[in-house]
């Protein structure tokens, strides 16, 4: 019996941590292209998420809010590029760090005064009456939440694989300055990978909301964990992220479980700091060559 | 095709180039030749856009792209495999080269189809590569790496290119196979703007030469002459 | 030198003395609170200030120690019975081996992942304060009784004098710290890790006790915030007061105890000046202006990127707008703070205090403090005596990247005393050689031995061990005076240890290594430019400095990466004599070079390299006529053509 508990407490926990895994895969995202990251990407997915939840208050019909949100969330991800990052960049300095929290920051806000500061449930179409499998009880929204991750990561790396834009977009990771003796401009690319990452954010925010409702915190505990994961496994590997976010949510659902639900977060932040006393570029990550 | 009027450019507080001026006509292959530290590879970089001139004019075609980010010059039809090859390590060689021809090709589907005419054209120059297709273009050869550069930039179809140190730490045997596809390409009526420090092959493939000491050129002319100039000696072991 | 104590001196105490009487004038409680906190945020800021300011970090840990302070204090009053002293004594231990465990692992990080890993164990501490319910109480709230100090109740009059007295301290000990070598090592391994190590400095270990310090002030800070408001949340000590912790040392001036004074004053102030409406819009108002006429300004002086001149107006006009449109500032009080930071962070990066001192030492010149006279050069570079046999020796030397083969069995042995050219064509492996053996690349295989026994790994160990380099492009911490970069890195003239530094004891050490310094910059012919910086020096000047530098490590071995590379004919003739002059003081040198001339006149040995391997070695002479070089270096043409070229 206790061993079905545990069961049952991983794969909840895992598909949580697919949401982790996912904002994660933002962070990969932008890192690749610009060594940057948003430090405020968890306000992108509340935004993306209270956005939403005004369409569908509006009436716009679940499966044409998706995409609706989607567009907010590019938006968002475009804004940060232009007002927090690209200066910090052309200027070689890690201001974006500050700039990118502090963007947040006001989003935060802006939330808070525009929607309000109480959470809100968020309705969705897809049933969360349990089906079992081998005595595991799993919800069709959970489900749902592993097909979207599953499906925008895919896509995105089927983008990256499969286009010319996506190939220059490794090229701008790889060497930015022989990607632009290609023609392919960084700048754009980098702005590019803004706009996924917020699109990713918002995918996030859409999966994410009918399981732990929408308000202005939802996404505090939410990007700990995909700064974890991310850290854990290296800004550079998509596949590491899903190990990771998977490994990271089924512990933090046991923890919580033996030690009482206040405990949760702490699990994903001493890995992380293990992680990175042991491996400093992620256990997926390469070692960087200093050079003179 | 490509003009240069006193460039001055630079790293930092270290001015590299003083007011270094040279011109390439069409269908030319023309050689910058000179000590290590005398500029040549901070001139090639001024002129790509990689680096932005503190001074001076670059005309590409009569149009002036000094200062313009260099990823504008390279869709104007200038190509430049720059100094150290720099590959795009985690791709493949594939990938390598329709990236050379990124300006010219759709961007989301098809891309390939339309650039299979110039892949043939760049393998069968370098078999090689073809051999090599798939594989990921970190764990090539210096000399493989050195043949994609090159095949890269002349994906682009440019109007010039810029060859920088194509001999870099490679083997003699390797060097010699260099020069032998620089002759091919410049037969081909390829426009060539190249920079060796070997200046005896450079001088044996180029039409015109440059000598470039401290910054600035102090020599130019036909290979012929130059060789008997004492200061291309001075270029040849610094 | 006595108006350069006049004036600096005399600020402080003036700034002190000020701050010290006003309770005696003004009897107003509120008064009193608001300076009790500015004192504590003052300490709290200035810990906050090394790793933001002086180590460059941005570090988010800070408000987590001022919360685990304030609860190490309160628990030990609470359930220890400790007094005043020690219960801030503990508060600051917790920070000190905090922070260092924290650093440990986390220092070892650059840029964002430091960043995250300090946010982490904010959030991390955060669920400890709240979850360890028997000790903290959570979120109910801990209760704090302010303790006796000496056994004498400490009224709220008493606790502001107690706090001046230890931000005074903490001002005294961080101003002697900063003008030590610390300081020093501090602002070199901003501008260059890599030659921090290669200087044997240790970026790592200067690091992470700099780390460790600065979160031991904060939980000082945090101790005295606990007996301040006697009422202890773990919900204060989170995300937000960490953003108006960086608001205030950013506003205030990065690198700069008034910086972070004045930031102190800011954030002690802000909340008020949110309820106070007609406040909010002055000071919007005030700074709208501000950034349009300096936005303005820069634009048509070209100073400034369109960006950094538009960005301020664009969020100080929303404050400004929001302010009349909102009713209740107090409910954007984040958003409030988000503009105002974000204002600052584009338009004024150095800060208040930064601009301020653009103008003040416009204003008032001082004179730096007059120099020593330099040592003698042969204390600083005793001339060693001539031992005879193989000090370096690399068998079989390897370096592969990737399918690139650097180095590529390369065995060279060089002999004490000598000058040992090495040289050979771009690309043939020479200088990842020498960053092989300097030990900024681990070898891929081979053996390296200095005296027989095995070369250490890494930089800062190769550096301890006798062997100091420059670089072919130049690593000089460009923001340190050309003297300060060859005193950072002196060898055994630092011995004071740590908390004697901070109690400001090191000064003698200081002449000392200031006129060591001065000896080897006269070596160079660089002493009269002792007091520029090192970025405004001339190209060449900059290159003779890295040799100076390199020297003050005392080497045995030192090597020199292409020295002449973009040096005028003039500056070549006198490297060549700065050459001599080290090479008689009986240091073995490595010399890298690509002007024949140089080499054909300095070097007893030459090694020539080619596609990693070693193809020929002699001296000058005999290698200049080996065929194998001159192909090598000519390309691979027909040999006698070659050797007519050459003659």
């Amino acid at each position: 019996m206790n061993s079905i508990i545990i069961v049952q407490m991983a794969v909840s926990g895992a598909m949580m941590g697919l949401v982790y895994a996912l904002i994660a895969y933002g962070f990969q995202l932008t890192f690749s292209t610009s060594k940057s990251i948003n430090f405020g990407q968890g306000e992108l997915v509340m935004l993306s998420a209270f956005f939403s939840l005004t369409l569908l208050n509006w009436g716009v019909p679940y499966w044409l809010m998706v995409p609706g949100g989607l567009l907010f969330g590019v938006i968002l991800g475009l804004a940060v590029e232009r007002a927090g990052v690209r200066l910090a960049l052309e200027q070689k300095s890690e201001g974006w760090i500050l700039l990118t929290i502090i963007i947040g920051l006001l989003g935060f806000s802006a939330a808070e005064n525009i929607w309000g500061r109480d959470d809100r449930p968020f309705p969705t179409p897809i049933s969360s009456d349990a089906l079992h499998f081998f005595g595991i009880s799993i919800t069709p929204l959970e489900i749902s939440v592993a097909v979207g991750v599953f499906a925008v990561m895919g896509l995105i790396e089927l983008f990256k694989r499969k286009t010319l834009l996506g190939k220059a977009f490794e090229a701008v990771s790889a060497d930015r300055d022989a990607a632009e003796l290609m023609g392919i401009s960084a700048t754009r690319t980098v702005m590019l990978s803004y706009g996924l990452s917020g699109m990713v954010a918002a995918m996030a925010g859409i999966l994410v909301s009918p399981i732990t409702t929408v308000g202005p915190t939802m996404a505090s505990a939410l990007i700990l964990k995909a700064f974890s994961v991310a850290v854990v496994a290296g800004l550079e590997s998509g596949f590491g992220v899903v190990i990771v976010g998977i490994f990271l949510g089924a512990l933090e659902s046991l923890t919580s479980f033996y030690l009482g639900s206040g405990w949760r977060e702490a699990p994903g932040l001493i890995l992380l700091i293990l992680a990175l006393a042991v491996r400093p570029n992620g256990i997926f990550g390469k070692a960087s060559i200093r050079k003179v | 095709m490509l003009v240069v009027e006193n460039l001055h450019a630079g790293y930092g507080t270290s001015k590299v180039l003083t007011g270094a001026s040279l011109k390439v006509a069409k269908g030319k292959v023309v050689a910058l030749i000179g000590a290590n530290g005398a500029g040549k590879t901070t001139t090639m970089r001024a002129i790509s856009g990689m680096l932005k001139p503190d001074q001076g004019r670059v005309l590409l075609d009569g149009k002036p792209v000094q200062g313009q980010d260099a990823s504008r010059i390279a869709r104007l039809g200038l190509a430049h495999a720059p100094e150290g090859r720099k590959v795009f390590g985690p791709l493949s060689t594939e990938d390598n080269l329709l990236l050379g021809a990124y300006s010219r090709l759709p961007l989301f589907f098809g891309f390939r189809a339309k650039s299979l005419q110039d892949l043939e054209r760049v393998y069968e120059l370098f078999p090689l590569l073809k051999e090599r297709r798939m594989q990921t273009s970190g764990t090539l050869s210096g000399g493989e790496q050195q043949m994609l550069a090159i095949g890269r930039a002349l994906m682009a179809n440019p109007k010039i290119m810029l060859l920088d140190e194509p001999s870099m730490g490679l083997a003699p045997v390797i060097v010699q196979e260099v020069f032998k596809t620089i002759r091919r390409l410049k037969a081909a009526g390829l426009t060539l703007l190249l920079v060796e420090q070997f200046a005896k092959s450079a001088l044996e493939v180029a039409d015109y030469a440059y000598v470039m000491e401290r910054g600035r050129i102090v020599a130019e002319g036909e290979p012929a002459e130059l060789q008997k100039d004492e200061r291309v000696l001075a270029a040849y072991l610094g | 030198m006595l108006k350069r104590l006049l004036l600096i001196r005399g600020a402080e105490i003036v700034a002190f003395t000020l701050l010290a009487t006003i309770p005696l004038v003004v009897s107003n409680s509120y008064v009193l609170g608001l300076l009790t906190l500015l004192a504590i945020y003052g300490i709290l800021l200035i810990g906050l200030d090394v790793t933001v300011g002086y180590l460059g970090q941005v570090n988010l840990a800070h408000a987590a120690f001022l919360g685990l302070g304030a609860y190490g204090a309160g628990l030990s009053v609470s359930l220890l019975g400790f007094g005043m002293l020690s219960a801030l004594a503990v508060s600051m231990l917790i920070g000190l081996v905090l922070g260092g465990l924290l650093a440990f692992p986390a220092l070892r990080l650059e840029g964002p992942q430091f960043a995250l890993a300090t946010l982490s164990f904010m959030a991390l501490s955060a669920t400890v304060l709240n979850e360890w319910e028997s000790l903290t109480f959570g979120a109910q709230g801990l209760t704090v009784s302010r303790p006796a100090l000496f056994a004498h109740a400490v009224n709220a009059q008493g606790f502001y004098w107690l706090c001046l007295i230890f931000l005074a301290l903490v001002w005294m000990a961080m101003r002697n710290l900063l003008s030590s070598q610390w300081g020093r090592a501090f602002e070199a391994l901003r501008d260059s890790p890599i030659a921090t190590d290669a200087m044997g400095i240790g970026t790592y270990r200067h690091k992470v006790i700099g780390f460790a310090l600065g979160s031991a002030l904060g939980s000082l800070a945090g101790g005295l915030y606990a007996f301040n408001f006697q009422y202890l949340q773990p919900l204060s000590f989170t995300y937000e007061l960490m953003v108006i912790l960086l608001l205030g040392v950013v506003l205030g001036g990065r690198k700069s105890l008034w910086g972070a004074f004045f930031g102190a004053s800011l954030v002690a102030l802000l909340p008020n000046l949110l309820s106070n409406r007609l406040l909010f819009e002055i000071i919007s108002a005030v700074g709208l202006l501000a950034a349009l006429f300096a936005g303005i300004r820069g634009l048509i002086k070209k100073t400034t990127r369109p960006f950094q001149a538009i960005a301020p107006i664009i969020a100080l006009g929303m404050l400004v707008v929001g302010g009349i449109l909102v009713k209740n500032t107090e409910d954007w009080r984040k958003g409030i703070f988000a503009l105002m930071l974000f204002s600052v962070v584009v338009g004024l990066p150095e800060g208040l205090m930064g601009f301020a001192a653009r103008f003040l030492t416009r204003l008032f010149r001082i004179d730096p403090p007059a120099l020593p006279p330099a040592a003698a050069l042969d204390t600083v570079l005793p001339a060693k005596v001539q031992d005879i046999g193989p000090l370096l020796q690399l068998e079989g030397l390897k370096r592969y990247f990737g399918g690139v083969k650097a180095v590529d069995g390369v065995s060279i042995t060089v002999q004490a005393g000598q000058i040992h050219g090495l040289i050979g064509p771009n690309g043939s492996g020479k200088s990842t050689a020498v960053n092989v053996i300097s030990g900024l690349y681990a070898p891929t295989t081979g053996k390296m031995m200095l005296h027989g026994k095995a070369l250490p790994m890494g930089l800062f160990n190769v550096a301890r061990a006798g062997v100091s380099r420059t670089f072919q492009n130049l690593q000089l911490f460009s923001e340190l005076s050309a003297m300060d970069n060859v005193m950072v890195a002196l060898k055994g003239v630092y011995r004071t240890p740590l908390p004697l530094v901070l109690l400001g004891l090191a000064k003698g050490e200081e002449k000392r290594a200031q006129a060591d310094a001065l000896a080897l910059l006269e070596l160079v012919g660089l002493r009269p430019h002792a007091r520029i910086s090192a970025k405004d020096l001339t190209y060449g000047d900059q290159r003779f400095l890295e040799i100076a530098r390199a020297l003050a490590r005392k080497p045995e071995l030192l090597i020199l990466d292409e020295p002449a590379a973009g040096l005028a004919l003039p500056d070549v003739n006198k490297l060549v004599e700065i050459i001599r002059r080290i090479h008689q003081r009986g240091i073995t040198i490595i010399l890298i070079e690509h002007h024949m001339d140089v080499v054909s006149e300095l070097c007893d040995v030459v090694t020539v390299l080619d596609g990693g391997k070693v193809i020929a070695e002699g001296s000058a002479e005999e290698v200049k006529r080996d065929p194998k070089v001159i192909e090598a270096y000519l390309g691979t043409t027909n040999e006698t053509a070659a050797m007519t070229v050459v003659k």
